[in-house]
Formats: C-alpha cells, structure tokens, sequence
C-alpha cells in the first residue's frame, strides 16, 4: 500500500514536466526559452495564438542558465525558440550547436542582413542603441559626437554608467574591439573609468534618474529604458523627466552600437514548423508595431517607425557591423573591462 | 521485538540515511570536481584580475553582515524570551517577518528610499544640504542584517525560552544580575543554537547575488556570474563556487569548535517571564522596534505605498495562479526537506560517525542557486539522455523538489542540530538503559523535545523556498510561474513599482507560515 502511495506520488511529481516532451510533431503548440520579460512579448505571443491556433508554451529565465538547460536537454529538449536580448548569447547558442539553420524568404525579407547571423541560425527582432542621456541645462549635445568624446578631459567625474557585467556594456565594448582592435577599447575604457561620476551601482533607469539628481551629466544607457523613462507618469521621475536630452554618439568612423533581441530555432525542436511560424509572425508588421509602441524598442524591418518618443530623438545611424562577431569578442571585452577597472 | 531485530532496523535505516545523503551530495560534488571535469580557459585572468578584489568583498561582506545580524538578533530573542513589556507578543512574531522578504527585493526597496537618487534622501538633501547614500558597502551590510537576523533570532529565541530556568534561577539565588546571567548563563547556553543562526546568515551573505550587484559591489558570487555571463566560461564559475564552499567548510569548522564545548542542558522546563516596567519597558520596546522596522517596516511600507500608490492597474488575475503554484512548490520542498533533516540528525545522534556525504550535502546553502540548477541540470541531463524515463527530469517538479531540497537542507538541518546538541546525552543513555532502541529513543524523547525547532526548521525552509528564485526560474516546468518568478521578471526590467504586488503577496504568504508556527511553538513553550 505504501509503495503504491509512493509510485503515484512520483509518478505525480515527475509527470508535471509540461507539454511536448515527445518527439512528434505537434503543431498544436510552440515551445519558447526567453530570457526577454515584456509583457509585450505576451501579448504578442496571445495574438499569434489567435491568429494561427498554436499556443506557445513559456519559460522565462536567465540566458546563460536558459544555455545550459538546453544543452543538457539535448535531444529530447522540449525547445523550439530560443530568445535572448544579446545577440552574443545567440552566437553562443549557435557556436554550441544549439541552434539550426532556418531557410525562410519572410525572415531574409524583413530583417536587415547585419542584424540576423549570417548562416541563418538566429534573428534579430528589435534593435537598441547604446546611446547617451545628459542635462539639457548642463551639455552642448554637440560635445558628444563619438564614444570616443566621453573620454575627453571635460567630462571628469560628469559620466554616468553602470557595471561592466551589464551585457550591453559588454557588447558595446566588443564591437570596439572588433573595429579598432583590443588595445584601442582598453584605452577607451580606461579614459572612461577616469571620467565616471560614481563607481558604477544600479540599473541603467539609476543612471538616468542620477542625471535628474546632479550626480553626473551624461549616461552612457540603452535607448529602451530612456524610452521608458520619458513615457513614465511617476512622480519620483518626473525631475528627470523634464531634464533628459538624448544623443547618438557614433563609435568613430562607423555608426552607433547597437544589440538586437533576437530568437532561433532550437536544434532539437521538436514543432520546427510552428516555431518557423513564430519566428515569421514576430518580425511582421503588426509585431514589429507593438515592440515599437509597448515597449518602446527599434523595429528591425524597414518601414515601421519608432513610438513618438523615440522618434522625437531623431534618425540615426547604427554601427551596421554583424553582429555575429560580438559572441566572439565578449570574453576579450570583459577581461578589458576589468583591466581597465570597469567594476 | 529482540535485540538483534532492533539493530537490524537501525542498520538499514542508517543506509538509509546514507543513499539520502549521498544523493543529496551529488550537485555539490559536481561542483567539488569541476576542475577535474570542466576546462576554465579563462582561469588565470579570473585568479589574477578577479579573485583579490571579489575575495576581498566577500569577507568584508560576510563579517559586516554578520555583526550587526546578531546586534539585532539575539538581545531581541533575549528581550522577547524573558521579560514581559507591552507589545512583546507581537515582537514575539513579527520579528520573524523580514524572513519573508526576498534579499533583493528589500536592497530594491532602501535604494528607492535612501539611494542617491531615493525620495528620502533628496528630501534629507532638501532639509539640511547632506545626501545619504545606502548603496555601498556599509549600507549593503545593514540591509542584509536587517533582512537576515531572524534566521539567528528565532534558534536563539527558542534556545533562550526553554532548557535554562533552572539555571538562570539558580544565577539569580546566587545574586547575579540580568547582566551578568545574559553573560554568564544564558549567552553560553544559547551558543550552539546562536552559531546555527550566524552560518546560515553567512552562507545567505555569500550566495546573494541580486542586491550586491545592484549595490555595486562585489563578492565571490558576483565573480562567478562574471565569469559565466562575461567571459562564457562556466568552469570558472564553478572553480569560484569551489572556492566559496571552501570558506564555508572553514565557517562550518568553526561552529563545530565552537559547539564541542558549548554547555548542555537535560531540562526543559519553560521560562518564567518577568515583568519590565517603567524605562526598561520602554528600552525593551523601543530596541525591538527599531529592529522590526529595519527589517520589515520600511521595506513593506514601501512596497505597499506602491501597491496602493494607484499608479498602475493591479494585475490580481495574474497573481493568483502564481500564489497557488507557489503554495505548492514550498509545501513539498518543505517536507521533504524537513523529513530529510530529522533522519540526517538521527543518524548524527546515534550513528557512530556521520557519513561525509552528509557533510557535503549541507554546502548547498552556500553557493548561488544559479550553480546548484547548473549542476543539478548536468546530473538530470546524463539520466535524461542515457536513460529513457518515459518523462524527462528536466523540467519537471520532481527535479525541482529535489534541487531546492538540496540547497535548503542546511536551513533545516542547522535548527535540529543545535536544539539536538542541547539536550544532554544522559536522555539518550536514560531512555537506553530502560531498553529502548535508538530509533523509539529519538522518536520519543528526542523529537518531542526538538518541536520547537522542527517547527522554527519547517517556517525557515518554507519561507526561503517562497521567495527562492534562481533554483526556480531555471528548473520550472513551461507556464509555470510563481510569486518569486513574478517579481523577479518586473524588477529585472527596472519597472519596480509593479513588482511590488508579487512582493506583496510573497511577504503575505510568508506571513502565514510565521503566526501560525509561531503560536504553535507557543503553547508548546
């Protein structure tokens, strides 16, 4: 009696593993692994359910962890669509053999060659620019063309960034590396340590609020949190608010950085067909709109613009380097980071 | 039943717990070895260029957090456990509360208030032109006191109410003062159960990650996600999680040392409270006051002036499927846990030496959780991929009760222990000589006399799995979500405010397990 109490107790705890751990084709159903939080995101995924009748099953959790998972899952992984916000952890993902070659002419169509892997194994979705918030009271926006700029003299104790774990960080720092060599980022990095206004603490929305706060006049942040912070009606941002002017340093020569939110298909997967269906429905028109409008992120197809706020910023040029190599130089760009003093 | 029948059971029980522990050892002997199973390609950039300074992070933080947790702790559980003065029964319980509040969610919380850019401190700057700022070191430290202190309140608060009337009476007849009893009598009484407490804030100190990073600071566990996220080099990662149970191991030893001589106590004869008037009432209120709103206080007004702020709609409908999950997943790991922990501290009882897979099983409280879930993937994924279980471990809630178990045991263990190193072993001989075997001697005289801290074990674990989160987001099953997932996912976007309903109801949910555990450790006392 006992055991039998027991076996229906693991059987209980074991079977509650969730949909589709069988090899068949379902195309019921798509199975995603995102590191993306947005509550845009599940409205997108409740309006392909809509449109097409396949429910998308979900697990949010870290990237690197959402890696190892699927790694471990190996053939009998469950994942379809792998989705990050770094499009280094995607050529990570790609360079483990995690991801599969996806040939589809909606893809190829509405996402610009630089932003998808040139092999075809992921995508990008949306794009954000590394760009920079200062005081309007305090900065001439045309003191601030390059990256480059941050590191002048002026702007000792002014700068505002935060940690060098931050991946965008990270990625800004590698595409540097791949355009002007290892040496080159380390010494930017350096002038930049030297011209911060605080030990790096906080989230990017800290630096942005620091600004409001007087604790330095220029942040080096990601463009979806400015976004965010300028449509936000609460009080404590307010101040903020009203003193934040926006720029688009360019990174020498080339444009300004910029990372994508990206997806693959899982090697494994075991609905390809809906995941590829996925994949499509997320870079159309009607997608690409709420990722603009709801959570304030660049579309990646042509032709769809940016939300107001965003757009009141002004055109500009993104760094169109493929952003395949950043996976191959994030481990260079952290260890230059930390030799620069980047905490 | 014969003698020889009796030891036989004894024997297998014994195996028993050995099978247990062992496999409870696994995630962390995975972690043991890495440097024999994982390359590190990045190793000697993160020896030369990490380690100092994140080692040196990570002891500042561990001996700043751990020194006012006790400050807060233990003359509270003293005050509380003794004396009678107004508001003392509601002290008695809330005091636990801070237990509910995930670590970062309260760092999250002070840094909005009195962060560079928090309201109180702009209002500060305002009124007299100095702005405080909470987020460094010291602050860090404080914040984690504050948060932490109960898990050293509540073995210390049990120690203090029984098992010492007759001596502190004794102390009393002999002319000592309070003073001088809380020194002489009480303090070293309560040593093993106070030594429990602190190794669990310290092992909690040394495996947080969310509220260091957001803090800017660094520790061993920051180096770790550096070396994971940054370099891609996991097996780094693990060699700095090696690292991280070395200290622990050195931590452990050392409350070992400490609870080898401690004094023991064969009574269990509840205390008899006095009463405090006038100014020590007061004093008494005042201290645990100011204790309760560091911990709880502040952090929960917070959270519930942005709940009710009104500045966002409340997404009910969404929190609830999360708190039944929640429910679930803390009530099952909890058990487990807690039956695991009373074999474990039989077989330390009455086996002749305790196996070293049972040492090894309670690191798991130490190292972030993100590294248990790595390993613990990596075990689950060689069953999963050499043998075909018509279900995959991954994946499923069996998996996940097994990890948190793992990485909770030591929260389970730690109270049992102590409340077992009080009693003196003359029980065990007494109870022996009247033919007794082992297993009727620890069921009858052993356990019922443990009940306070079975049920100050069973609230520790069962909070720490609410509000457990890096275990739980990478192990879940699809469309799992729970109040600790929930949350994490709004403050890992920066929206804060919308995070604080989760948090809300994660501290409600806490709440439950605190009054009702505590009344009946009451009317047991």
């Amino acid at each position: 009696m006992r055991k039998k109490i027991l076996g229906i107790a693991s059987t209980l705890l074991l079977s509650c593993g969730g949909p589709a751990t069988d090899q068949t084709e379902q195309p019921g159903e798509v199975n995603v692994y995102t590191h993306r939080h947005y509550d845009a995101d599940k409205e997108l995924y409740a309006r392909f359910t809509e449109e097409t009748g396949i429910l998308v099953n979900i697990i949010q959790a870290g990237d690197d962890e959402l890696l190892a998972r699927l790694e471990q899952e190996g053939q009998r992984s469950p994942c379809d669509v792998f989705i990050t916000a770094d499009a280094g952890r995607l050529g990570l993902a790609k360079a483990r053999g995690l991801l599969q070659a996806i040939e589809s002419p909606v893809l190829k169509a509405n996402i610009p060659a630089h932003l998808r892997d040139a092999e075809d194994h992921w995508f990008g979705l949306t794009m954000r620019a590394r760009l920079l918030a200062y005081n309007k009271e305090k900065v001439d926006p045309n003191t601030l063309r390059t990256y480059q700029d941050l590191t002048l003299p002026g702007w000792k104790g002014r700068v505002l960034v935060r940690s060098a774990e931050n991946v965008y960080n990270q990625s800004l720092m590698a595409s540097m590396i791949a355009h002007d060599g290892p040496g080159t980022a380390e010494a930017w990095a350096k002038g930049l340590v030297a011209n911060m206004a605080r030990t790096p603490k906080g989230g990017d929305t800290d630096q942005l609020l620091a600004i409001g706060e007087g604790i330095g006049d220029v942040a080096l942040v990601n463009s979806y949190y400015v976004g965010k912070l300028l449509s936000s009606d609460e009080p404590e941002k307010q101040k903020a608010k009203a003193l934040l002017g926006v720029c688009f340093p360019v990174n020498g020569s080339h444009g300004t950085h910029v990372n994508v939110s990206g997806a693959g298909v899982a090697r494994h997967a075991p609905n390809r067909a809906a995941a590829v269906a996925l994949l499509e429905f997320l870079c159309g028109d009607d997608a690409q709109r709420v990722f603009a409008e709801a959570n304030k992120e660049y579309p990646v197809k042509s032709g769809i613009p940016p939300s107001g706020t965003l757009a009141a910023w002004g055109a500009f040029t993104p760094d169109t380097l493929d952003l395949s190599v950043l996976a191959k130089f994030n481990a260079e760009a952290t260890k230059r980071m930390d030799a620069a003093g980047w905490r | 039943m014969g003698g020889i029948h009796r030891s036989s059971g004894r024997y297998w029980l014994f195996a028993a717990v050995t099978v247990a522990s062992v496999l409870l050892a696994l995630p962390i002997v995975v972690v043991i070895t890495s440097p024999l199973h994982s390359a590190a390609p990045e190793w000697d950039h993160v020896s030369r260029a990490l380690l100092p300074e994140h080692l040196k992070g990570s002891l500042l933080l561990l001996f700043g957090t751990l020194l006012p947790a006790l400050l807060f702790a233990v003359p509270s559980a003293w005050l509380v456990a003794q004396y009678n003065f107004p508001g003392r029964s509601i002290f008695r319980w809330a005091l636990v509360l801070p237990l509910a509040l995930p670590t970062y969610i309260s760092a999250f919380t002070y840094a909005a208030l009195l962060g560079p850019t928090g309201s109180i401190s702009i209002r500060i700057h305002e009124l007299v032109g100095v702005k405080p700022d909470i987020m460094n070191m010291p602050g860090l430290c404080l914040v984690m006191a504050a948060v932490l202190f109960p898990y050293i309140y509540l073995p210390a608060r049990a120690a203090f109410v029984a098992g010492m009337s007759g001596q502190l009476d004794a102390a009393r007849t002999l002319g000592a003062g309070t003073w001088m009893r809380f020194r002489r009598v009480a303090l070293p009484l309560a040593r093993p159960a106070i030594a429990a407490g602190a190794l669990l804030v310290a092992m909690e100190t040394l495996n947080d990650y969310g509220a260091v990073k957001y803090y800017g600071e660094r520790s061993l566990t920051t180096a770790i996600f550096r070396s994971w996220g940054g370099l891609y080099d996991l097996g780094s990662a693990l060699r700095i999680g090696l690292l991280l149970l070395a200290l622990v191991g050195l931590l452990l030893g050392l409350e070992r040392r400490s609870r080898g001589n401690a004094a023991r106590t064969t009574e269990q004869v509840p205390v008899q409270r006095q009463t405090l008037r006038g100014v020590q009432a007061v004093l008494a209120m005042a201290w645990c006051s100011l204790v309760l709103l560091l911990g709880a206080g502040i952090p929960i007004s917070k959270i519930l002036l942005d709940v009710f702020g009104g500045s966002f709609p409340l997404a009910w409908t969404e929190v609830f499927p999360a708190f039944g999950n929640t429910l679930l997943v803390a009530a099952s790991a909890a058990a487990v846990t807690l039956l695991l922990a009373v074999l474990f501290t039989f077989r330390e009882r009455y086996g002749e030496r305790a196996p070293w897979s049972l040492h090894i099983a309670s690191l798991g409280y130490a190292i972030p959780g993100a590294v248990i879930a790595v390993s613990t993937m990596a075990l689950a994924g060689l069953i999963d991929r050499s043998i075909m279980l018509p279900f995959a471990l991954i994946g499923s809630l069996g998996l996940l009760t097994y990890a948190l178990a793992v990485r909770f045991l030591a929260v389970g263990n730690q109270p049992l222990r102590a409340a077992l190193e009080q009693q003196a072993r003359s029980l065990d001989d007494a109870a022996r000589l009247l033919g007794a075997s082992p297993l009727r001697a620890f069921l009858h005289i052993n356990l019922p006399l443990m009940r306070p801290a079975l049920l100050a074990a069973g609230l520790l674990v069962a909070i720490d799995v609410i509000k457990e989160l890096p275990l739980t987001l990478i192990l879940r099953p699809f469309n799992f979500h729970t109040l600790s997932t929930r949350t994490y996912e709004l403050a890992s976007i920066e929206q804060l405010r919308e995070a604080s309903l989760p948090a809300l109801m994660i501290v409600l949910c806490g709440l439950l397990p605190v009054v009702l555990l505590d009344r009946l450790a009451d009317r047991k006392a």
